[in-house]
């Protein structure tokens, strides 16, 4: 299967946009700094299922620099670099399993909750952060991957519909 | 051994994975604690804040509406509180004047130089907030004021609460505003704000975010300024760039500190740093190279 790739570095775009100026207004003020979700770290993950990992290392690392330049307070790469190796990492998971929908979930949970922990390591090595892991995952990790799985399967039928080009047939998960 | 190395740098993916690793430590060190951006990181940052704040602004506006209509039932007692403080001003306003007077005639007989008088005129920049961003370690917002209307880095922002950040990064049309909960004096990040107790104008500690608590901790306090519950705390304005008397908050309980020596007091923030609209940029008054 092959994604249009015009049209899905434009959603990624957006969805940056999106998610620095209405997400923010989305989440009620108890939780905004616990859920944080990455929405193109969930593209990322669908350009890895559909279109293989080297485009979804370059979506990625991409991506992630342009995040961290928006973002820029401290220093700049922890998302270039976190999202580039999930991008490759999930493209050999979608390279060895069939990429259903099960797969699909599994990947943005676990692949969820290791960007934010590079993420946080980054920042624990430049010694940008003080606090400890097991509280970082309580607060902020664990919901904001429930959060991205949630986001995920809302995103899940209308990129499949629109931004995946059907090889064999169309719609349902048929083997490649 | 040897062959064991050779092998090992055979494997592309690892070898690759470790160029990345060495490249992105470099980058990350490189950006770390730099305060100039290059040009196409300024138009990058300016072209994409300006498409957030067309996005950002009515959908805030829209949330706060909606946010009022939930609050609706607060507003009378709200009223009656704004109309005694409103008393209490117009009270104030009268005794400030007479010290106002007062203080301009002792300047003029103590031959005070143009700088020194304006000192404490603070420009109040108003800034439109046009984006935050996603990354639990930097919380940024975005102000879409930049160097063409003369914004610095290290200049303090306020709500009409109190201190909410510094600026951190400045582009030519807009600027990254670093929020008072990135302040950590453990880490390595710089910037300490001082502050002072209100009631006391010589007291002085170190304002830093503690994340766990979610509450703002007041070190280094001396012995003679014993915190009491309730003393509000401002800025105390020791740097340049950074103005004085800006409210942070209220001491919620103090104790003793590391070594016995000095007070940590634990510090309600004045300011909500979330879902923010309108923030003021302090312009300090420029100081003449001598």
């Amino acid at each position: 299967m092959k994604m249009r790739t015009n049209w899905v570095i434009l959603l990624g775009l957006v969805l940056l946009i999106l998610e620095n100026s209405i997400v923010p207004w989305l989440v009620p003020p108890a939780w905004s700094d616990r859920l944080l979700p990455h929405l193109n770290f969930i593209l990322t993950i669908f350009v890895a299922g559909y279109a293989g990992r080297h485009t979804a290392f370059l979506f990625g690392l991409g991506f992630g620099l342009l995040q961290d330049l928006l973002s820029y307070g401290h220093l700049i790469g922890p998302y270039g670099f976190g999202m580039g190796l999930i991008g490759y990492a999930a493209g050999l998971l979608a390279g060895y399993r069939n990429f259903t929908i099960v797969v699909f979930s599994w990947a943005v949970i676990v692949f969820g909750i290791m960007l934010d922990s590079i993420v946080y390591c980054i920042y624990k090595l430049f010694r940008i952060t003080d606090l400890v892991y097991s509280f970082v995952f309580y607060w902020q990790v664990a919901p904001t991957a429930l959060l991205q799985l949630l986001v995920a399967l809302v995103m899940y039928v209308p990129v499949r519909r629109y931004l995946v080009k059907p090889a064999v047939s169309s719609g349902d998960e048929s083997p490649e | 051994m040897v062959s064991a190395i050779f092998r090992l740098m055979r494997n592309k993916r690892l070898f690759i994975l470790m160029i990345g690793l060495i490249v992105f430590i470099a980058l990350m060190g490189f950006t770390l604690g730099r305060t100039r951006l290059t040009w196409p990181e300024k138009f990058i940052n300016d072209a994409f804040g300006t498409v957030q704040g067309v996005l950002y602004r009515p959908v805030g506006a829209v949330a706060d509406f909606f946010r009022d209509l939930g609050r609706l039932s607060d507003v009378y007692k709200e009223n009656e509180q704004l109309r005694m403080t409103v008393a209490q001003y117009t009270q104030d306003q009268i005794r400030f004047n007479e010290l106002e007077t007062n203080n301009k005639r002792l300047q003029e007989a103590l031959d005070f130089t143009e700088h020194q008088k304006n000192m404490d005129n603070y420009r109040y920049l108003i800034a439109q907030v046009i984006g935050s961003t996603s990354n639990p370690y930097e919380k940024t917002i975005t102000i879409n004021r930049g160097s063409k209307n003369g914004v610095k880095p290290g200049m303090a922002i306020s709500t009409v609460d109190g201190l909410i950040g510094l600026v951190s990064k400045v582009k030519n049309f807009t600027s990254t505003v670093t929020l008072v909960t990135s302040l950590d004096a453990n880490t390595s990040k710089g910037t300490p704000v001082s502050a002072s107790f209100l009631s006391k104008p010589d007291s002085f500690g170190i304002i830093e975010y503690d994340a766990e608590t979610r509450t703002l901790q007041m070190s280094k306090i001396d012995e003679k300024d014993k915190p009491a519950e309730g003393d509000k705390v401002v800025t105390s304005g020791l740097s340049s760039l950074f103005p004085k008397g800006v409210i942070i908050g209220t001491v919620k309980n103090s104790q003793v500190g590391d070594f016995g020596l000095t007070y940590t007091a634990t510090i309600e923030p004045a300011a909500k740093f979330d879902h923010l609209r309108e923030v003021f940029v302090i312009v300090v008054p420029e100081v003449d190279e001598p």
